[in-house]
């Protein structure tokens, strides 16, 4: 097999090679080359043998620490639509069955329309294939309801890794996160299709059962509910009369995006991230402590006639929304977040004290995480020159120490 | 006695230690010298092909600095002056004869060195051929010949992958000539002459020596390295140069000292996986590597000099060097595997906690000279910093202002302050593929010339 493989690329390769008739076509040559096998490339300059990581390795990671969000997400939808419709009793099967429905069609119209803009843009511009595209893929839609039409999806996808990432050159050169930009297009071009009561889960849609959801039925997710509350009322009872205790909302058997109810599966890639350490925990223990501190600050002011989003609880933030999957897999996202050590942690604190804020204080959307990221993104640059600025400061100082 | 424990490192663990006893080599047929070895130097002849030389004279010198001279390790015939692009000089080939006679020097009493002068022990280091061996920070190359150096940095010290150090390249005989070394040495400087040895090292040539202050260095490499130490030591400021040697080289300037010649005597290591037999020979300055490699494994090989982080690759027929004390030979030959990129059990060491292999114990490997991936901008996930061993210095920031070409941001950001090591172990772990050795290596060579 390897073999084959070996002689075969062996043999197409001086088609694609410089000179050759399919010259314009390399980046796709390359791709599928390395994609299949280790590159056979020597070391000819600089140092004589290389680490076997590479950047294949470093976003299959990112994917592999998704995958328990994946797998609840999808679980999660067919539950979510399952108890919309009135049901007491839903297997695992048929929740991942329903999910799967769902949620499969969207992943592959972000592979495949995102693929699409990536292939042009590398042929056109003559750049290797980008592996961070992989990630990308995966974080938009995880980060959409179960319901986007799928016209939107290729929309958004597009114009995430056109507008995001292949104007300014490729993955490590981009200002924001693509798989954002591509969520904040959708966002604010069809703001129906992806806030609001009833987009969160797939109740009276589905093609398996004839039903329709039931009286009962508000498809608010808790940030909306809490959101929706009267002023004075209390948020936690609010939210146990819709039906959801905190370990509820923690495990993320609740309506949302479909890869971001569950707090508890992004703590499990925050795990794999950390321990492979192709996240940075700095980021993440500081979007955490942003947030926890903002929300507290908040509770001091609620009185008895504030909205209950300003007295709901700071660990029930944590749980709530996308601020888990955000803090994980987006704000994480190298190229787009601060790259100094305490450049993270103030960046990741920016992004908690930033969603609390936007959530409570904003009246306009309940949800705050993405907005966070996105406004942290365009400060990274900033909080990296001042670290950086200190740290050179540092240096030359210690040297005049020496010079006198 | 000072310590220093550096944290930040690698030591790459790579299969083909040299151990056992010292063999000694007869003087080679023939020994050659490498002048591109010695950055900073234009070498100009000082002899031509078919003149007889004597030990220690002058076979080449420095265009811009006349007296900075490169000497015969022994003497004989010199057979071939072999030439590279642009008839860059690439090598001094002298055919060796015990009778061709011996430059000699002024001989000094270890009383007399203690006193010695700065202009004295100048023009002895020069004319004596060992010059070269003193290398600058920043820069890390040749020192002009009338440097006033702030300090001076004595390693008895080498971390660099299957690289022999002290305990082997330094004998209870040596101290002696360390010791004249340092009288020497100091001369040179108004400033301090740091030694630094092994952490717990009790080594009988390193202790109770004087005019030093001995600080001692532990950690991974490149802690072992001359130029991270310095920039824990005694960073160059003001425009001024510290100098930097090894202890071993520092050892053939106390001999040139004490006996008035040029000792080309040196112990080699021959180390890796394409040697049939990794050992250590005693021989001298410039063996041919085929002499000191002995037999090599079957298929392609590829001989460094030096490391494999910082090593050059040699021809079969080039010889060994002037600074290494080492020579790798590296099976030439990269195995691919189908799919590899997505295979958390794959079990390749790795730096990277992204293969499984990598949360158990380090055994050496035989680690072969592939890429192991494509080419990339940086990713910055912050994993070159745990490498960076000097202090105060962001090599994402660094290594992005040098690739974009801004020298006078790069220096701001440590650019003259970052060593080579540093930036070949940056390379050796970069997931984006990306030299950043060599990028070092061109802007240095760009900001000399500018500056």
């Amino acid at each position: 097999m390897k073999a084959f493989l070996e002689s075969t690329f062996d043999r197409l390769r001086p088609s694609f090679e410089k000179g050759g008739p399919l010259e314009w076509a390399w980046p796709m040559f390359e791709g599928a080359e390395t994609f299949a096998l280790t590159p056979g490339e020597k070391t000819h300059r600089g140092v004589h043998v290389r680490d076997p990581m590479d950047q294949k390795r470093l976003m299959i990671f990112v994917l592999y620490a998704m995958i328990p969000a994946l797998l609840f997400g999808m679980y999660n939808i067919g539950y979510q639509g399952f108890l919309a419709e009135g049901a007491t009793e839903v297997s695992t099967v048929d929740a991942l069955m329903r999910g799967a429905w769902h949620m499969l069609p969207i992943v592959i119209t972000s592979y495949t329309a995102g693929g699409i803009a990536e292939l042009v843009f590398c042929v056109v511009r003559k750049h290797e294939i980008n592996e961070g595209f992989l990630v990308t893929a995966m974080l938009f839609p995880l980060s959409l309801p179960p319901t986007i039409p799928l016209w939107m999806v290729a929309a958004g996808i597009v114009f995430g890794v056109v507008i995001g990432k292949e104007v300014f050159g490729g993955v490590g050169y981009n200002i924001l996160n693509p798989a954002l930009t591509a969520r904040a297009f959708v966002f604010f071009t069809y703001p129906a299709f992806i806030s609001g009561a009833g987009v969160w889960d797939v109740g009276g849609k589905t093609f398996f059962v004839d039903a329709a959801v039931t009286d009962a039925y508000t498809g608010a997710t808790p940030l909306l509910t809490v959101a929706n509350g009267l002023p004075g009322q209390d948020p936690v009872g609010l939210l146990a009369e819709a039906g959801w205790s905190l370990g509820d909302m923690a495990l993320g058997v609740i309506p949302g995006s479909m890869g971001e109810v569950s707090a508890v599966a992004a703590l499990a890639g925050a795990l794999i991230l950390i321990a492979t350490g192709i996240a940075s925990w700095r980021t993440m223990v500081g979007a955490v402590a942003g947030l926890l501190a903002t929300a507290a600050v908040f509770n001091g002011f609620a009185g008895p006639e504030s909205s209950p989003l300003l007295s709901l609880p700071p660990h029930y933030h944590l749980v709530m929304g996308g601020f888990a999957f955000g803090a994980v897999f987006m704000a994480t996202d190298p190229v787009s977040s601060a790259t100094t050590e305490l450049g993270r942690l103030l960046y990741g604190f920016g992004i908690g004290v930033m969603c609390a804020l936007i959530r409570v204080v904003n009246p306009a959307y309940p949800e705050g995480m993405m907005l966070a990221i996105l406004f942290m993104n365009v400060f990274a640059p900033l909080i990296d020159h001042y670290v950086v600025e200190a740290t050179t400061r540092r240096r030359t100082a210690r040297m005049a120490v020496q010079a006198a | 006695m000072i310590p220093h424990d550096i944290r930040r490192g690698l030591d790459i663990p790579i299969a083909g230690a040299a151990s056992g006893d010292v063999v000694d080599l007869p003087i080679p047929a023939t020994v050659g010298i490498d002048p591109r070895e010695i950055a900073g130097l234009i070498p100009r002849l000082a002899a031509r092909e078919g003149d007889t030389v004597q030990a220690g004279q002058p076979v080449m010198y420095h265009k811009f600095d006349q007296d900075t001279v490169i000497v015969a390790p022994v003497g004989g015939r010199i057979r071939e002056v072999r030439r590279g692009a642009r008839r860059v000089i690439t090598g001094v080939v002298i055919e060796t004869d015990a009778s061709a006679g011996v430059v000699q020097h002024r001989a000094w009493t270890a009383g007399e060195l203690a006193g010695i002068s700065r202009d004295d022990a100048r023009a002895q280091l020069l004319a004596g051929g060992v010059w070269p061996f003193l290398r600058t920070r920043p820069l890390d190359r040749l020192a002009p010949s009338d440097v006033v150096p702030q300090a001076i940095v004595i390693a008895a010290t080498e971390t660099g992958p299957l690289q022999p150090g002290a305990s082997v390249l330094l004998s209870e005989g040596d101290k002696d000539a360390l010791q004249a070394a340092i009288h020497a040495l100091g001369a040179l400087t108004d400033g301090t002459v740091y030694l630094t040895v092994p952490a717990g090292s009790s080594h009988p040539a390193l202790s109770g020596l004087d005019g030093v202050e001995v600080h001692a260095f532990s950690g991974p490499h490149p802690s072992g390295d001359p130029g991270v130490q310095v920039n824990h030591l005694c960073p160059p400021s003001g425009g001024r140069t510290v100098l930097t040697l090894r202890a071993w080289d520092a050892v053939t300037i106390g001999r040139l000292f004490l006996t008035g010649r040029f000792d080309p005597s040196r112990v080699i290591a021959a180390v890796g996986t394409g040697v049939k037999a990794p050992r250590l020979v005693r021989t001298v300055l410039g063996a041919p590597v085929a002499d000191v490699a002995g037999a090599l494994a079957d298929g392609p090989q590829r001989i460094v000099c030096g490391s494999i982080l910082t090593g050059r690759a040699t021809p079969a027929d080039g010889f060994t060097g002037f600074f290494p004390r080492a020579m790798h030979v590296l099976p030439d030959v990269v195995e691919r595997t189908i799919l590899g990129w997505a295979n958390p059990f794959n079990g390749m060491w790795s730096f990277h906690k992204a293969f499984l292999a990598a949360f158990g114990a380090s055994r050496p490997q035989d680690l072969r000279p592939g890429v192991y991936g494509g080419h990339r901008a940086i990713v910055p996930t912050g994993v070159h910093d745990k490498v960076i061993a000097s202090p105060d210095i962001l090599p994402t920031f660094l290594f992005r202002s040098m690739i974009a070409g801004d020298l006078e941001g790069s220096v701001k950001l440590g650019m003259l302050d970052i060593t080579m090591e540093e930036a070949a172990l940056a390379s050796f772990i970069c997931p984006s593929k990306i030299d950043y050795d060599e990028i070092l290596r061109e802007r240095l060579e760009l900001y000399a010339k500018e500056a």
